[in-house]
C-alpha cells in the first residue's frame, strides 16, 4: 500500500471520529436545548444577572453587577490578586 | 554523432571577482553505443565537462548538443526534463540516500514522471533481478555491501531506460575486484546499444578492452597528445 | 497529462511521507508540541465561546434594569423609599426590591450567593419550580425556607437531613430549612445561590426594615430601557443604574476572544513554536544539502522538490490541527475543560459542573487554521526556496 493512502485512510479514521463526535454533539445539544428553558426560567424569575462559575470574589462572581472598584478596593493600582480576575474582566460601561 | 560539443567554453561566476574558467574551448564527439573516457586530474574540468554533458548546466559559450536538442541557452527547467529522459548518472560513491530501501532508490527518478508505484516496482524487480540483487530490495541502502551499492547505483541510472550513462570517477572508491565487475557491467551496456562515458583516472577503466576512446582533459582543455 | 501530474503529486506526496517516517521521532515530537500548542489555543476558544454563548443566551431574560446604591465608590443598601420616586416616570411596569449578598462560610471557606426575594413578584415565577429538581420555592409567608443549588447542598452536607443554621452579624443562629433545590441542569447560573425570602435576607444580614441591597426595574417596552433608565439617573443621582444590554455586554467583553490574558500567552507559544520551526527549516544541513542535489540530477525540478518541502508542512501543521482540535473538543465537551478549571474558578471553593458545549463554527475553524498552520507554512515552506540555490552539479565529485 502507497504511503498516501496509509496517511489518507489515517486522515479518513481521524474524520471519522470528528463526525462520531459531531453526531453526539447534535444530541447534547439536545439536552442542552433542554436545559436551557430551565436556566431562562431561573433567570427572569430570579433576576439573575451573571453565571456561576467562579465563586471566589464578588468581582469574578458577579461581574456584571459588582461595583467597578471592587477589584481595586484596597489599592486603585493594585495588582491582580485572584487568579480568576485574568480571566474574568471586570466590568467596562 | 549522439553528444557534439564544439567550442564549449565554461566560466563559473562569470564577470564577478571569483571568477574561474574551467572550460576552454572544447570540441568532443561521441558516438551512439561508443564507450569513452574522460581522463585527467581532478581539478582538470572533467567533471564539468560531464556535467554539460549531463545537461546539469549549459556552457558558457559555445554549441553543446546532446541527443540532437542544443543545450546553449536552454532554461534550467527544460535542461531537467532533457536531463531525466536521456542521461542517467553514476555518482562517485555512487551517492545513495542511506535511509531509504534500495527499491526506493532505484525509482527516484521515476516519481517526478508520474510514474505509478506499481509500475515502479516492476521496472525495479526487473533491473534488480538483472543485477542478481533481487533479495536486497527492502534493505535500507546504506546498509549493503559497496558490491551491491555499486549496483544499485547502475540499475538507478538505467532505471529511465536513458540512452547515456555518465559515470563519474566510479571506481574510486572500490577495490579492484569490484572495478573490474563495474567495467564487465558496462562492457554489457554498451553491447546492448548504451553510450557511455565515464570520467576517470583510473588505469583499470581507461585501459579496459571496452573503452573505445580516452580523451585526456588537462587544464580545461582536451589535451592531445 | 493530468493523469500524469495528478500521479507526479501522489509520488511527491508519497514521497514527503516516507521521508517523514524516516525521521519519525522528529517528525512526531514537532507534531506533538504543535498539536499541544493548537490543543491550548482551541480549548480556550472553545471555553470562552462556549461560556459567552451560553451568557448570551440566559441573560437575555436577566432583569431590565438593576439600581444600586453607590457611596463612597461602594454599593451601600438602598432605601425602599426610592421606589417612590421612581413612581413619576412613566413606562416602569414593576419595581421589585431584593436583598442579596454573600454568605462566607467560615469552616469551608466557601462563598455562598444568598439572594432575599419575593419571587412572586418577579416574572416567569409561576414557572421557577421547573428548575427545581425536588422541593418547591418557599411562598412570602413561610419562614426559614430556603432553596439550594446543588454545590451548596454538597458543602453543607445535606444528605440525609434539611436543617442548617447561618450566623447573623451578632454571632446568633439562625436557622434554615431546605423547601427546595435547583436542577443540576442549571449549575451554571444556581451552583452556590441560596433564595430565600426578603424578610429571612433582612433578618440574617441584619439590613435595617425599609432598607434593601438593589431594585429590579421592568419597563412596559424594552425599546425603552436606555430612555427609562436616563430618566431614573436623572431623578436618582447617587444611584448606580445597569441596564440588560450593558450587562450582556459585561459577558461579551469578559469572555471577548481577545480580551483573554490566555489567548495572549497561547499566542506567544505559537509565535514561538514558529520561530522554532523557521529557525530548523532555515538551515540545510549537509544530508539535505546532497538529498538536494542527487534529487536534482536525477532529474528532480526544484518545484518538485519545493512540493517535497510544502507537502510535509501541510501533513504536520495539518495533522497536529486536526489532532488538536479534536483533542480540544473532547477535552471542552467530555472533560469539561478540567485543564482550565484552575483558571476559569481559580480559588473559589464551590465548583459548578461545567456543561460546555461549544459551537464549531466554520468561522472559528478558519481561525484557529489561520493563525496557526498558514504561520507554520510561512515559517517552513518560505525558508525552503534556499534548496532552489543548492547546484545540482554539487553531487558530481571532483
Amino acid at each position: 500500500m502507497r504511503p498516501a493512502l496509509v496517511f489518507s485512510l489515517l486522515l479518513c479514521l481521524l474524520l471519522a471520529l470528528d463526525g462520531a463526535l459531531f453526531v453526539d454533539g447534535l444530541s447534547r445539544r439536545k439536552a442542552e436545548d433542554a436545559t436551557l428553558a430551565q436556566l431562562e426560567v431561573a433567570t427572569s424569575a430570579l433576576g439573575l444577572s451573571d453565571l456561576a462559575v467562579a465563586t471566589e470574589a464578588r468581582y469574578t462572581r458577579h461581574p456584571a453587577v459588582s461595583d467597578p472598584m471592587a477589584p481595586f478596593m484596597d489599592h486603585p493600582g493594585a495588582i491582580e490578586h485572584f487568579p480568576t480576575g485574568a480571566f474574568w474582566l471586570p466590568p467596562q460601561h | 554523432m549522439l553528444i557534439e560539443l564544439s567550442g564549449v567554453s565554461k566560466i563559473y561566476n562569470q564577470g564577478r571577482a571569483n571568477e574561474v574558467r574551467a572550460l576552454t574551448d572544447i570540441d568532443l564527439g561521441v558516438e551512439q553505443g561508443s564507450m569513452v573516457c574522460l581522463k585527467g586530474p581532478s581539478g582538470s574540468g572533467k567533471s564539468t565537462l560531464l556535467a554539460i554533458i549531463g545537461c546539469i548546466f549549459p556552457p558558457t559559450s559555445g554549441k553543446a548538443a546532446i541527443a540532437d536538442r542544443q543545450l546553449a541557452r536552454l532554461p534550467d527547467r527544460f535542461l531537467t526534463l532533457h536531463r531525466r529522459e536521456t542521461i542517467g548518472f553514476i555518482f562517485q560513491r555512487f551517492n545513495v540516500l542511506p535511509e531509504l530501501t534500495v527499491l526506493d532508490n532505484i525509482t527516484l527518478p521515476l516519481l517526478p514522471l508520474g510514474v505509478p508505484p506499481k509500475e515502479r516496482k516492476l521496472r525495479a524487480q526487473e533491473l534488480l533481478k538483472r543485477f542478481g540483487i533481487s533479495h536486497r530490495a527492502q534493505f535500507p541502502a546504506g546498509q549493503i555491501s559497496g558490491g551491491e551499492l555499486q549496483r544499485v547505483a547502475i540499475a538507478r541510472a538505467l532505471i529511465n531506460n536513458q540512452p547515456i550513462i555518465l559515470a563519474d570517477e566510479p571506481t574510486a572508491h572500490l577495490d579492484t575486484t569490484l572495478s573490474r565487475e563495474f567495467m564487465e557491467i558496462m562492457q554489457q551496456l554498451k553491447a546492448a546499444g548504451k553510450t557511455i562515458i565515464i570520467a576517470s583516472h583510473d588505469p583499470l577503466v581507461f585501459e579496459h578492452p571496452a573503452i573505445d576512446r580516452t580523451v585526456t582533459v588537462k587544464d580545461g582543455r582536451i589535451h592531445v597528445p | 497529462m493530468a493523469q500524469t501530474n495528478l500521479e507526479k503529486q501522489l509520488n511527491i506526496l508519497d514521497y514527503a511521507l516516507s521521508s517523514l517516517w524516516r525521521r519519525r521521532m522528529k517528525s512526531l515530537s514537532v507534531l506533538l508540541v504543535f498539536a499541544s500548542v493548537i490543543f491550548l489555543l482551541a480549548s480556550f476558544q472553545m471555553v470562552t465561546q462556549a461560556l459567552s454563548d451560553k451568557a448570551k443566551q440566559v441573560l437575555a431574560y436577566t432583569p431590565e434594569i438593576t439600581l444600586q446604591k453607590m457611596s463612597a465608590g461602594r454599593q451601600e443598601a438602598i432605601p425602599l423609599a426610592y421606589k417612590d420616586k421612581l413612581a413619576g416616570i412613566f413606562g416602569i411596569r414593576r419595581v421589585v426590591p431584593r436583598i442579596w449578598g454573600y454568605y462566607f462560610d467560615e469552616v469551608l471557606l466557601a462563598n455562598y450567593t444568598v439572594m432575599g426575594m419575593n419571587v412572586d413578584e418577579m416574572p416567569e415565577s409561576a414557572r421557577l419550580d421547573t428548575a427545581l429538581a425536588s422541593g418547591r420555592m418557599p411562598t412570602p409567608d413561610e419562614q426559614g425556607r430556603v432553596v439550594i443549588g446543588h454545590s451548596v447542598k454538597k458543602a453543607l452536607d445535606l444528605e440525609g437531613r434539611n436543617t442548617f443554621s447561618f450566623f447573623r452579624p451578632n454571632l446568633s443562629l439562625k436557622a434554615f430549612t431546605v423547601s427546595g433545590e435547583f436542577s443540576q441542569g442549571t449549575d451554571i447560573l444556581t451552583n452556590d445561590l441560596i433564595i430565600m425570602n426578603l424578610a429571612d435576607a433582612r433578618d440574617l444580614y441584619a439590613i435595617p426594615a425599609g432598607m434593601v441591597t438593589d431594585l429590579c426595574v421592568y419597563v412596559a417596552n424594552p425599546k425603552e430601557i436606555d430612555t427609562i433608565a436616563r430618566k431614573i439617573s436623572e431623578a436618582l443621582p447617587g444611584v448606580r443604574v445597569l441596564t440588560r444590554p450593558q450587562i450582556q455586554k459585561t459577558y461579551q467583553v469578559v469572555f471577548g476572544w481577545r480580551s483573554g490574558f490566555g489567548s495572549i500567552c497561547l499566542l506567544t507559544a505559537l509565535a514561538a513554536f514558529v520561530i522554532l520551526a523557521w529557525d530548523k527549516a532555515s538551515g540545510l544541513s549537509p544530508e539535505e544539502r546532497r538529498e538536494i542535489a542527487i534529487l536534482k540530477v536525477l532529474g528532480w525540478e526544484t518545484s518538485d522538490i519545493l512540493a517535497v518541502r510544502f507537502w510535509e508542512s501541510v501533513i504536520v501543521s495539518g495533522l497536529a490541527c486536526v489532532v488538536g482540535m479534536t483533542a480540544a473538543y473532547i477535552h471542552v465537551v467530555y472533560f469539561a475543560a478540567s485543564l482550565f478549571r484552575p483558571v476559569l474558578m481559580g480559588w473559589s471553593v464551590l465548583r459548578p459542573d461545567l456543561h460546555l458545549l461549544p459551537r464549531m463554527a466554520a468561522g472559528d475553524i478558519l481561525l484557529i487554521l489561520a493563525f496557526t498552520v498558514i504561520p507554520y507554512l510561512a515559517a517552513t515552506v518560505i525558508p525552503a526556496w534556499r534548496s532552489a540555490t543548492v547546484p545540482a552539479d554539487s553531487a558530481l565529485g571532483g
